[in-house]
């Protein structure tokens, strides 16, 4: 969404530019000039989004989902490895600049949050938060259907 | 929230009076009609500003919501402009609590906070650990793990329970590695740069760091993370964001 900042991929970094819709979530909740309760200032209808976004590491899914991740790990590298050959892979290994299947966690809850509870919205979320709409996650699924936003 | 609704302002952020508005195709997708950016304007009291809009008729929260406080914010900062963004979703009644309640009222914490950002960007290092080399280096480093990973076809059914210890496991000595590669990236920006660090929100999170950079010193930063990408290519993954305002940089009132 910045203007002014140059489209850059590819490279050594990740440049995203426009920023995603799981960018600026990140980047803007729970930052900023916070102003004293006098002030009659409300923070209107966005508690529970901040929740999600900090959805607790520790958790079931986390564990499951690194299970999986690690079982996964064989069906491309097993192969009984003595403990020196393997960590000597592992420094080559992984450099093709995989984009990590499980990686963007909560962040594609909160992303997956926004489009569930966003249509007929549709014209303002085009392009960028159409792009980062993730690889599903039941739990998404599951976040997603406890969440009433807002009526029209 | 007793008066109409239709006086709400939404305070997008602190700026000096007189700053341009900004602006944007009538047409920008980013910036609907239904969303806080919706009457920009400037509310002024001596050398401040406030920049709101007016919030839709409807609890905000929604992408586009979001996207238009950091686009408003963005647009701002790319024109040069210092600005105290506010934090998402400040709603005040009227243009007058914005003078009196907001600006008067902290005017010469604003002007100092204003000072502090002048000529300065915030820029986000995200930094996370390349998914299967770490892991690897968790076998490696635990046979104790390895025993536990699930070795056979899809029908020996590993029991629910011992997924979960795996798991577990995994995250565990995922945070034990995790606070020397921290300080290791953390060092390699010295003390130039003021910095916050976030909390980060994934195991394989490493660190995820703002930064105050000056002006003249953006082409410098970009290119230090650019290295740092490149010398831990295949082992951490780096995403750069901004320049944007400096969310992190600015406390309460």
């Amino acid at each position: 969404m910045t203007s002014g900042v140059q489209q850059r991929r590819g490279g050594y970094i990740d440049r995203p530019s426009p920023s995603s819709l799981a960018d600026v979530v990140e980047i803007i909740l729970d930052k900023g000039l916070v102003i004293d309760a006098y002030v009659r200032v409300s923070i209107v209808g966005i508690e529970i989004l901040t929740i999600d976004a900090r959805i607790v590491i520790a958790s079931v899914d986390t564990y499951l989902r690194f299970a999986e991740a690690t079982n996964r790990l064989d069906l491309y590298e097993h192969g009984g490895k003595d403990l020196g050959e393997m960590t000597q892979s592992m420094s080559q290994g992984g450099a093709k600049g995989k984009t990590s299947g499980a990686i963007e966690g909560a962040k594609e809850k909160v992303s997956e949050l926004f489009h569930g509870s966003d249509d007929g919205d549709d014209e303002s979320g085009n392009g960028s938060s159409a792009r980062q709409r993730p690889r599903s996650r039941q739990t998404a699924a599951r976040r997603r259907s406890r969440r009433e936003d807002d009526g029209e | 929230m007793t008066t109409s609704v239709d006086s709400w302002c939404y305070v997008f952020g602190i700026v000096p009076a007189g700053t341009a508005l900004p602006t944007w195709s009538e047409n920008d997708p980013a910036i609907s009609r239904d969303s806080p950016a919706a009457r920009l304007r400037l509310i002024e009291v001596g050398e401040l500003a406030a920049l709101v809009g007016t919030p839709p008729h409807r609890s905000i929260g929604r992408a586009a919501d979001l996207l238009a406080h950091d686009r408003v914010l963005a647009e701002v900062v790319a024109n040069g402009t210092p600005v105290l963004p506010m934090r998402f979703g400040a709603v005040m009644t009227d243009e007058a609590a914005v003078a009196r309640e907001l600006l008067e009222e902290h005017q010469a914490e604003f002007a100092t906070a204003l000072n502090s950002v002048r000529g300065r960007v915030q820029y986000t290092v995200k930094v996370r650990y390349e998914q299967d080399a770490v892991l690897r280096q968790v076998l490696a480093e635990h046979p104790e793990i390895d025993r536990l990973r699930d070795l056979g076809s899809a029908e020996s059914a590993h029991t629910f329970q011992r997924q979960l210890q795996l798991g577990e496991l995994v995250v565990r000595a995922l945070e034990q590695l995790r606070p020397a590669d921290a300080a290791a990236v953390l060092g390699e920006f010295g003390d130039e740069f003021e910095v916050r660090l976030r909390e980060t929100s994934s195991p394989e999170d490493v660190l995820d760091a703002a930064f105050l950079v000056d002006a003249d010193q953006v082409t410098g930063f970009e290119r230090r993370v650019e290295g740092l990408g490149e010398r831990h290519a295949g082992w951490l993954r780096i995403r750069l964001l901004g320049p944007s305002p400096a969310y992190d940089f600015v406390g309460e009132a």
